[in-house]
């Protein structure tokens, strides 16, 4: 048995402890807000937050993650109680299909609480690991930069959970 | 080509049998008066398929279009909420089952491509809003005793004076009138959201990781598969040991299917785990003798040895030749492309007493429901298809084998399946963009003027094979041998004797010419090919836009000016460079950056782009672009310049790293380290002009791809004298 929390609950599994930490959270505990786009690493549609690192869980064990903290985008804000990212995101329409931009929204969260005010080319590093195949980029970018660069002042203590897993 | 020729080219690409489109001439568009597949609204107003009003004042809107990306809700929604009065943002946005209600106007089936949407639904949603509202007024005027003249509305209410009343107040008496028809619809100056800038609808979902896709769909007691399909297209399985995957813990089945062996266990994992135990032996089949080389000989072969089939023959391409002081003379190619939308494929499927229920993200909820009627033997009535959000599209999600497998699975393991495709199933089992070669030959005469333009394409084409991919499903009544039969005539004909529309569009239509010609040979391997975003355009753009450079500057001329000497006739398209070169003039890249452009008319859409780029060693970097759009009206213009973005960038993985290659009839690549997307740090800045325009909108979703690769070529040439022929765009050292 694996024990860790998920957006701020303890939480256990009987899952293998090889098995993917992005299908225990899918398939065990029903969040299915990260997503399955490439199983290898590549893609960045499946990031989450282990211990505030932004992590691609596709092929991370969830025997890895043991005693650790996981966030994902449903721990980060919810429709009722927008993440200052997630607002951005709404407000200059970023997502277009949509299907990458959990694993977007979650690297941005990372490099805002360890960088609150980055460049653009700090923002471009950061985010070199998350595919979106729409071409949603200059948006990303944009919306990144505007909440670093925002009086609304990002507060790096909003990774912490928003709500508690339904799990 | 003769005057009964050209109509008979006319008929028969009317009636869809070139285009593969013979589908839509013999589909029934089914009865209209079938109950419409939305849940029954007890206390509130179903006016017709697209819209419910509860009595506490919500809207529903069912999106007869598929949402995959481009935006078509907000689009959609802003539509009816125009005519409506209610803000698009205010409806809750679902997506409409199979009805003929839900027909895309264009087609007359449910289909959602060819950046149709917005234009087929322009008049017909406008008006349906209207209708309700009108409908809604009559109802208020009777409830308050007052004429219908003296009230207004506005944002979803009634306004009678200084009162305001939510048209849910009104939906009881609403039901029991008859509903208007034909009434006027607003004119322009009226619009309160056609053509103004607000954020998505779906905005608020997809950031917060709410939106359902259909990889998302949980039901209780589901089982999970994976299915191991021959790396060579078309070859069936012969034999498996099926012992090791069963041997793997949560394995429940491992069975034969039509298009392989799938494993099915109770997880995604486990049975990911168990299929990677498997080693299945396939039938052989003659494309596994197959590699890029031979088909880039056989392209090459064909080139010389045949005239090809007449796609338009214009004047007299010979006495324009003679008459011509410089010619040019040149072959491009492009290659097969995988449309690798973010979310794999995936459907789930519960089958149980004797009905279906699909959960899929597809372009055509009406051939996913044909198709599972067709596999599990059932009346298409008795099958229930929910639409979610697709994880991308680009073409991809019309072809749907996907869902013929997850039927094939759930009858043999009675219980609901969740079928989840892998990157390397994506990218080594799917359908794709054909490759082409492409071989122009243009003169200009000694007063500087385009006399002959000829063009021959070799490639397969789309039209059949996606006759053979979407007939089973849209035409569930028709047997299987029949519509093989018409896919193989339809390969005749497109081989033989009428070039298939999608193979050569926009080869040579933009420009003036007095003699025109384009030819078509038809080589096809067995590659299976269909429409991946933009179709025709995304091949025969870089050919005809580069041409169009080299030309220029073989004779002396600037590009630009070139181009709009030869768009008289085409008013929108040389407004469209015009208003482009303007903007080429202001700019000053600094040192070391080069200026490209193209131009390009694809789905009643003009589109101009202007590259910068710049070159370190053999690196290609696009680091801004600019682009010029008429796209009529713009219903909501931030979502056309999102389109315009998005298919940048599309075109420029394309031609930046865009290339599958075949070895042994299988496809080499298989994830994203080996057939890479653009990411952030590639990305241009985009800036997008819009032409202010009045007339009716055209498509978005698509004609932001075609210009970039040869607007990226032809300033690749400027900066290092290369010209680069073939995508993707690679420098010698
Ligand atoms: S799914 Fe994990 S990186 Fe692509
Ligand atoms: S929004 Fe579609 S992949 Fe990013």
């Amino acid at each position: 048995m694996i024990e860790f929390t998920l957006n701020g609950k303890t939480v256990s599994t009987n899952d293998s402890p090889d098995t993917p930490l992005l299908w225990v959270v899918r398939d065990t505990f029903k969040l299915k807000g990260s997503k399955f786009g490439c199983g290898a690493g590549l893609c960045g549609a499946c990031t989450m937050h282990v211990d505030g690192a932004a992590t691609k869980t596709c092929v991370l064990p969830v025997g890895a993650v043991a005693g650790k903290a996981v966030l994902t985008i449903e721990g980060l804000g919810t429709p009722d109680n927008l993440h200052p990212l997630q607002a951005a995101w709404h407000e200059l329409s970023v997502p277009q299909c949509g299907y990458c931009q959990s694993g977007q929204i979650m690297a941005a969260a990372a490099l805002l609480a360890t960088n609150p005010h980055p460049d653009a080319q700090a923002v471009e590093a950061a985010m070199a690991g998350n595919i979106c195949r729409c071409g949603c980029y200059t948006r990303i970018k944009r919306a990144i930069l505007e909440v670093a660069g925002s009086n609304l002042a990002y507060d790096a203590t909003r990774t912490q959970p928003a709500t508690e897993a339904s799990a | 080509m003769n005057a009964s020729n050209l109509s008979r080219r006319r008929f028969l690409r009317n009636s869809g049998i070139v285009g593969g489109g013979l589908v839509i001439g013999l589909n029934l568009t089914g009865c209209s008066r079938a109950p419409l597949p939305v849940p029954p609204l007890a206390d509130g107003l179903t006016p017709n398929a697209f819209l419910q009003i509860t009595a506490d004042n919500r809207f529903i809107f069912y999106c007869p279009r598929d949402e995959m990306g481009q935006g078509v809700t907000t689009g959609l929604a802003t539509l009816i909420g125009e005519e409506l009065d209610v803000h698009p943002a205010d409806f809750e946005v679902r997506f409409g089952g199979v009805h003929p209600d839900y027909a895309n106007p264009d087609f007359r089936m449910q289909m959602t491509g060819g950046s149709t949407s917005v234009k087929a639904h322009f008049l017909p949603l406008r008006q349906a809003g209207a209708d309700t509202r009108a409908l809604l007024l009559a109802a208020a005027a009777a409830d308050l005793g007052v004429p219908v003249a003296s009230l207004r509305t506005e944002a979803g209410h009634v306004l009678n004076g200084d009162d305001r009343h939510p048209y849910g107040r009104f939906v009881g008496t609403a039901a029991s009138l008859d509903m208007p028809a034909d009434t006027p619809l607003k004119s322009r100056d009226a619009f309160r959201y056609i053509g103004h800038n607000f954020p998505r609808v779906d905005g608020v979902l997809k950031a917060t990781g709410t939106a359902q896709f259909g990889i998302d769909v949980d039901l209780p007691d589901m089982l999970h598969a994976v299915v191991r399909r021959s790396p060579v297209p078309g070859a069936r399985l012969r034999s498996v040991d099926q012992a090791p995957a069963l041997a793997m813990p949560g394995v429940t089945h491992v069975l034969a299917i039509s298009t392989g062996v799938a494993v099915v266990a109770g997880s995604h994992w486990q049975a990911k785990q168990a299929a990677g135990k498997l080693a299945p032996v396939w039938e052989d089949v003659p494309l596994a003798g197959i590699d890029s080389a031979t088909i880039q000989e056989d392209y090459a072969r064909a080139m010389e040895g045949t005239d090809g089939v007449v796609a338009l023959d214009e004047g007299d391409v010979e006495l324009g030749f003679a008459a011509a002081d410089k010619v040019v003379d040149a072959r491009y190619w492009t290659p097969y492309l995988a449309h690798a939308p973010m979310e794999p494929m995936n459907a789930v499927i519960r089958i149980a007493d004797g009905r279906a229920e699909l959960w899929s993200g597809t372009q055509s909820v009406q051939a996913a429901q044909g198709l599972v009627a067709r596999t599990a033997d059932i009346d298409p009535a008795l099958v229930t298809v929910h639409n979610t959000y697709l994880g991308g599209g680009f073409g991809r999600r019309g072809t749907l084998s996907h869902v013929t497998e997850v039927t094939e699975i759930a009858l043999a393991v009675n219980k609901p399946v969740h079928l989840l495709w892998s990157r390397e199933d994506d990218l080594r089992n799917g359908v794709y963009r054909p490759a082409s070669l492409m071989h122009l030959r243009a003169g200009v005469d000694a007063g500087g003027n385009l006399v002959a333009w000829d063009a021959h394409r070799v490639g397969s084409n789309i039209g059949p094979d996606s006759l053979r991919a979407v007939a089973p499903g849209v035409l569930p009544g028709v047997g299987e041998r029949f519509i093989h039969g018409m896919a193989d005539l339809s390969d005749r004909i497109t081989s033989d004797w009428f070039a298939d529309p999608t193979s050569t569009e926009g080869l040579a239509d933009d420009y003036d010419a007095a003699h025109r010609r384009v030819t078509q040979t038809t080589v096809n391997h067995g590659i299976p090919v269909t429409f991946w975003r933009s179709v025709g355009h995304s091949h025969t753009a870089f050919a005809k836009e580069s041409m169009m450079d080299e030309l220029a500057l073989a004779a002396g001329q600037d590009p630009v000016a070139f181009r709009l000497k030869h768009t008289r006739t085409n008013k929108r398209l040389h407004n469209v460079i015009r208003i482009a070169s303007e903007k080429l003039r202001e700019m000053q890249p600094e040192s070391g950056r080069f200026l490209g452009f193209a131009a390009h008319h694809a789905f009643d859409t003009d589109v101009a782009e202007i590259a910068e780029v710049s070159v370190t060693g053999n690196r290609i970097r696009v680091h801004k672009v600019t682009c010029v759009v008429d796209c009529g009206l713009a219903i909501n213009p931030d979502v056309v310049r999102a389109q315009m973005e998005g298919g940048i960038v599309f075109g420029l993985t394309a031609a930046l790293h865009g290339n599958l290659e075949i070895e042994g009839g299988a496809i080499r690549e298989s994830n994203f380290h080996d057939y890479p997307l653009l990411r952030m740090d590639e990305a241009p800045d985009i800036e997008v002009i819009i032409v202010d325009s009045g007339e009716a909108p055209t498509g978005v979703g698509e004609p932001g791809v075609p210009p970039i690769a040869p607007a990226v070529a032809n300033a690749v040439f400027r900066a290092t004298g290369q010209r680069l022929r073939s995508l993707p765009l690679r420098l010698s050292a």
